[in-house]
């Protein structure tokens, strides 16, 4: 188990930067997930501290030693993929032995390390199959058991969560949060989806564009997103996002929004932030501005509600018994703790003093 | 049902084409290897004479014997050699990047060239006094020197593998660059990360998922090295003495040579029999379903 460090570390192929000046320390047991839309520089920075990719420049430390110049193989990790990566011609059991096979370990204590990390993921009884023979959240588990089979140093694990529907997504989830909590081991893990990232890391990394756009802890990233891309990537459904003015304290919008914002400095334009579910809908007049129902979606646990104040449209999240028809005049409460402010030309959160 | 007639009549043309062209020869030559038809007595094709062909070469015809050891050798030494100079180049120019587009376009050229050529070619280029191919052997090793290549039986047998697998190899190297470039990569990178030398994820992750491609180059390259002739004729002549003569040249010159259009038939049919197993084989092995390797 090691730290990760990654020190102005820059990827370019040509003239596309796809990771740039990027600095990250990884703490020893910490599970780090990096979050990004596809083409943001995730699995990039990920491949990197594999060694399947050579940075252009900048140093990446595993433990005290610098590992650039390191073949995978002397890194001492172990990876899962997005598409498994199994080898197809070997069974089960030589597939997750292939580590042990390589690290020179023989016989009966290859076999029985292979029981052990087959009987941590449930594969017992399908050590004799071939990869071909499973279905895909079957051919996971080969795949984490082969990562866990030896005691790396860092896990990296790439979308392993994407090639499977989705209730088995939710279950391999939580066995695979359980899995790094009783090994302890540091891991990096790869996702475009915010709920893998919320509920599985102590820390998120959210990447835009080859940078880190904010390095949190899940409640923080969800809390005080540090800017409007952050804001709008994380959360479903999304952050309400009104474009308006802010002066002296008070922000206004067209189509009569008004709130207090407690941020005496700024001065200028803004997007001000709301999520849904601090949105609630009252009786026309009661709230703090009107708005028109524009659309009513029952998700099952609650009701969406798009409604059109002026030029802004705005999500709040009603209870699920709430109905109305499109057209209607309702009011919109704002929680007046719960407001983010952003300026709107640099896209920086605006904290209070 | 006039659809149905318009469609047997549609294929009708290319069904008399591949009948008249193909099927009607196989035909006729099956029933003259079991007919005694010399043209030197006769014109005409004489008595039905049962399996007596057959069994004179299997049993008592020392050319026939000869053919087959040296279609046999010959086989052998040009199937693995291009088999394994295929897997090499392929592998090393996997990795061409901007190259590839250009190492491919010259990869098909020596195939483009007609084999009767190479034969006439390669027959200049290991010339006694002039040839290319003896001076530089000659220079390499010394003792080479004054050496005949075409007049030593192992070493004319040697330098029509050479011709041959100058033909191929390069084509072959497409054919199992194309098979890498389906492998998916996961498999390899996980091997690396796993602790494997780069020898290692070679033997233990790539030759194993590329042996389906591997297969059939080496049966598609059987079927080609098993009816060498065209260099026979123009590079070595079957010699010296009989030590290239393949059983495809044996055919020719049994029949255009000794005029014995029987025996001919029946040693052709022969080897028809081998082509036909090995194609069966082989259009097995391409059919079989993705998944199933």
């Amino acid at each position: 188990m090691a730290e990760v460090i990654l020190r102005n570390v820059t990827k370019r192929w040509g003239g596309f930067v796809a990771v740039r000046d990027q600095s990250l320390t990884v703490k020893d047991g910490e599970f780090m997930v990096l979050l990004g839309p596809s083409g943001c520089g995730k699995t990039t920075t990920m491949r990197m501290v594999a060694g399947l990719e050579e940075p252009t420049s900048g140093d990446i430390l595993i433990g005290p030693n610098r590992v650039n110049d390191l073949p995978p193989r002397e890194r001492d990790v172990a990876m899962v993929f997005q598409s498994y990566g199994l080898y197809p011609h070997m069974t089960v059991a030589d597939n997750i032995g292939y580590p042990l096979k390589l690290r020179g370990v023989r016989g009966a204590e290859r076999q029985r390390q292979i029981e052990a990390a087959a009987a941590k993921v449930e594969l017992g009884d399908l050590l004799h199959r071939k990869p071909r023979e499973l279905s895909g959240g079957q051919r996971q588990r080969v795949a984490l058991a082969r990562a866990i089979v030896r005691r790396p140093q860092v896990f990296l694990m790439d979308e392993p969560l994407s090639n499977l529907d989705a209730k088995l997504r939710v279950s391999t989830r939580a066995e695979i949060k359980h899995l790094q909590y009783e090994l302890g081991v540091t891991t990096i893990y790869v996702t475009h989806d915010q709920i893998e990232a919320m509920t599985l890391a102590h820390r998120v990394a959210v990447m835009s564009q080859g940078e880190i756009r904010q390095l949190d802890t899940p409640e923080a990233i969800y809390d005080r997103p540090a800017d409007l891309f952050v804001a709008g990537f994380i959360g479903s459904p999304p952050m309400n996002l009104v474009r308006g003015e802010h002066a002296s304290g008070v922000f206004t919008a067209a189509g009569g929004l008004r709130a207090a914002t407690r941020i005496a400095g700024h001065r200028g334009a803004a997007m001000l932030g709301i999520r849904p579910e601090d949105v609630t809908v009252a009786p026309a007049g009661a709230g703090d501005l009107d708005a028109s129902v524009y659309a009513v979606e029952l998700t099952g646990d609650s009701v969406l509600v798009t409604a059109q104040a002026g030029e802004a449209r705005l999500i709040a999240k009603a209870d699920r018994a709430w109905r109305a028809e499109p057209g209607t005049t309702i009011g919109l409460k704002l929680d007046a703790t719960r407001l983010h402010l952003f300026d709107a030309d640099t896209t920086r959160r605006l904290n209070p003093e | 049902m006039r659809d149905r007639t318009l469609k047997y009549l549609l294929i009708l043309p290319a069904a008399l084409i591949v009948l008249g062209t193909t099927i009607w020869p196989l035909a006729v030559s099956l029933v003259t290897s079991f007919r005694d038809w010399r043209l030197t007595r006769s014109l005409a094709p004489g008595p039905f004479i049962g399996t007596e062909h057959y069994v004179i070469a299997f049993t008592d015809d020392p050319d026939f014997a000869n053919a087959a050891m040296v279609t046999a050798l010959f086989v052998l030494i040009d199937v693995t050699i291009t088999v394994v100079s295929a897997l090499g180049l392929a592998l090393l120019l996997r990795r061409a990047g901007v190259l590839q587009s250009l190492t491919r376009a010259v990869l098909i050229l020596p195939f483009a060239v007609s084999p009767a050529l190479v034969g006439i070619s390669f027959r200049f280029m290991f010339n006694a006094e002039m040839g290319v191919f003896t001076w530089l052997a000659g220079v390499l090793v010394p003792p080479l020197q004054n050496f005949v290549w075409l007049a030593d039986e192992w070493a004319a047998l040697l330098v029509l593998v050479f011709s041959d697998a100058w033909r191929w190899i390069p084509y072959m190297t497409l054919v199992v660059l194309g098979g890498l470039a389906a492998l998916p990569k996961e498999p390899e990178e996980a091997a690396r990360i796993d602790g494997a030398t780069e020898l290692q994820v070679l033997r233990d992750v790539t030759i194993p998922a590329l042996l389906p491609v591997l297969a059939v180059v080496a049966i598609l390259k059987t079927v080609f090295a098993l009816k060498m002739f065209d260099q026979v004729v123009t590079l070595t002549g079957g010699g010296p003495g009989a030590a290239t003569t393949t059983l495809a040249y044996l055919v020719y010159s049994i029949a255009f040579r000794w005029y014995d259009m029987g025996y001919a038939s029946a040693v052709a049919w022969i080897l028809t029999a081998i082509l036909v197993f090995l194609a069966i084989w082989y259009m097995k092995l391409i059919l079989r379903k993705p998944g199933q390797t």
